[in-house]
């Protein structure tokens, strides 16, 4: 997987459209910045958790890095139709103060099956490094886009915008399970 | 909110167990030893040449449930059982095994027939095949490597030149020749024009200098360009005479076009084999595995993933499949030594000498089964023996 792919894998299975929308917001629209940031940090950990130990994970699991790449692939499709099909989250209820960064933050709308799955074909396929570096590019940008406010980031563009992460999601579910299927 | 968690969290843990057992099922590959597989091997030759008659044919094949020997018979499967072992007495150094099979090459050279400047054989009851005489030359190839015999030199070259015959200037093999009108019938064999491309390597190395090496290579590009295009198949096949053919030949005749073919076909043999050791055969794998495949065809994906090692250990350019392909063999290796029918198992039905040393698929064996896992063992013997001098 090159670079520029990586990079849009987890930039769609991370959505940061969709989990824009489903941010809890404070002051003047924005999305509260330290909770989206904690939990992007924790999402992040999660994914280099996955990643660095993906070679052991798997080893105990029995599963060759290739196949997981199918399984990887699959759950990428499923998650990135169901997006299209529902493009905002459902309404979570959040907890005061910093447990957001938890839920809902990193769990669901960051670190959903689809994201852990990635991590770990990427981790064990790309390697530790483009993984994080992916990974890290993505909530950057998540984070950024938590920044501005919500009424010149209408719904409808970030609807719009999370199905067609969503789309690349289903495409980059399609691409790693050739992948797998096609490699030894 | 702590439902709402828990729900999430539920519907989590589901997704992983169904994922686990529908889509990523454990795959187990039994670590055997060098001289298991030996043994498998010897045992897997013993049951070919138990059944191998006064005529030169073979057992075709037998219902163990049904204690039933079947009455079908295949000249091209007569022909790779034959050349099967041959391979086996060349690498086991077992000359008494070659004295055995040469009464299933009486079987074929007693029935070549000649036209112009070619010979081929004729199963009994089928047309002249080009499948059967591209075996019967893989069969010489072997014995002469076995025995260093060159008596049948001239009957090698001479089905050679039906293969070329049958070669039409797209590099398509017509897979028959009708001895009634004395005409090729222009229909292609599933696996026959795999077959005549790894015959014709196999006359290239042993008669270098011929121009068999460049009648190969307009073959090789048929497959890897057209072959399945042309007959119709949905997926591309995954060809272990193609395999074969592009070991044979080596690196020095592969251009791009055949390295990324032999690339493909590692890819296949590759999946099948990783998803053979998802099989159990019970339980919920039962339902979302099926049964372990046919011997036969998880015997192909060893071999041909065997011939992609061997190029890819010589090739530069497939050098990052080596890991991948030795496990993938060493994983083939286990998986059929665990299978093979053991003499205790053979005690319990009518004819232990048609069970023991056999692969069965739900209770029937053929002899194509047989020849198929054994020459897949063989080939990965020397991997097996490689990694226990590395420890």
């Amino acid at each position: 997987m090159t670079t520029a792919l990586l990079v849009i894998a987890y930039l769609a299975a991370l959505n940061v459209a969709r989990t824009r929308l489903g941010a809890p917001e404070g002051e003047g629209g924005r999305a509260r910045p330290l909770v989206l940031a904690g939990g992007s940090l924790l999402a992040l950990g999660i994914v280099a958790a996955l990643a660095g130990w993906s070679g052991p994970l798997l080893g105990a699991l029995q599963i060759t890095p290739e196949t997981f790449r199918i399984a990887a692939g699959i759950a990428a499709m499923l998650a990135g139709a169901y997006v299209l099909v529902a493009p905002r989250p459902a309404a979570e209820p959040a907890p005061a103060g910093g447990w957001a960064m938890i839920w809902p933050i990193c769990f669901p709308l960051l670190a959903g099956p689809e994201v852990m799955a990635l991590a770990v074909a990427t981790g064990s396929g790309e390697g530790l490094p483009p993984t994080l570096a992916a990974a890290g590019s993505a909530l950057a940008a998540l984070f950024l886009v938590g920044l501005v406010p919500r009424r010149p980031l209408a719904d409808r563009v970030l609807l719009w915008a999370s199905r067609v992460l969503g789309l690349l999601l289903l495409l980059v579910g399609v691409w790693l399970a050739v992948d797998g299927i096609r490699d030894v | 909110m702590a439902r709402r968690v828990a729900v999430h969290l539920l519907i989590l843990g589901l997704g992983l167990g169904v994922f686990r057992i529908a889509v990523v099922p454990a795959e187990v590959c039994p670590v055997v030893t060098t001289a298991q597989a030996s043994e498998a091997v010897d045992e897997a030759a013993a049951w070919l040449l138990r059944g191998l008659g006064e005529d030169g044919r073979y057992v075709y094949g037998y219902d163990r449930d049904a204690d039933q020997v079947s009455s079908d018979y295949n000249g091209t499967r007569h022909a790779g059982v034959t050349m099967a072992l041959y391979q086996y007495a060349a690498a086991a150094g077992r000359p008494e095994v070659v004295a055995a099979t040469d009464r299933g090459l009486a079987f074929m050279v007693d029935r070549l027939l000649s036209e112009g400047d070619w010979q081929a054989w004729l199963s009994p009851g089928e047309e002249v095949q080009l499948g059967s005489n591209a075996l019967l030359v893989a069969a010489l190839a072997m014995r002469r490597q076995a025995t260093g015999d060159l008596r049948y030199d001239d009957v090698m070259r001479g089905v050679g030149r039906f293969l070329l015959a049958q070669q039409q200037p797209d590099g398509s093999m017509h897979g028959y020749w009708s001895p009634v009108t004395r005409r090729a019938v222009p229909v292609q064999g599933k696996f026959a024009t795999g077959e005549a491309a790894w015959a014709l390597a196999l006359l290239a190395a042993a008669f270098p200098g011929e121009g068999w090496a460049e009648a190969s290579l307009p073959t090789l590009d048929y497959l890897a360009r057209r072959r399945d295009r042309d007959m119709g198949f949905l997926t591309r096949m995954p060809d272990h005479w193609a395999a074969y053919a592009l070991a044979e030949l080596g690196p020095g005749h592969l251009d791009q076009v055949r390295s990324d073919y032999s690339r493909r076909l590692a890819g296949y043999f590759g999946v099948r084999l990783r998803f053979e050791a998802q099989r159990r055969g019970s339980g919920i794998n039962l339902a979302v595995r099926w049964v372990p495949g046919t011997p036969a065809g998880v015997g192909t994906a060893g071999e041909g993933i065997a011939a992609i090692w061997r190029l890819a250990q010589e090739d530069e350019r497939l050098a990052d499949l080596v890991p991948n392909l030795e496990d993938r063999l060493a994983c083939f290796a286990g998986m059929m030594v665990e299978r093979q029918s053991t003499a205790a198992e053979a005690a319990a039905y009518p004819r232990p000498g048609l069970v023991q040393g056999a692969w069965f698929y739900r209770g029937y064996v053929q002899m194509d089964d047989v020849q198929h896992v054994l020459s897949g063992l063989l080939a990965a013997i020397p991997l097996m023996e490689a990694r226990e001098v590395a420890g």
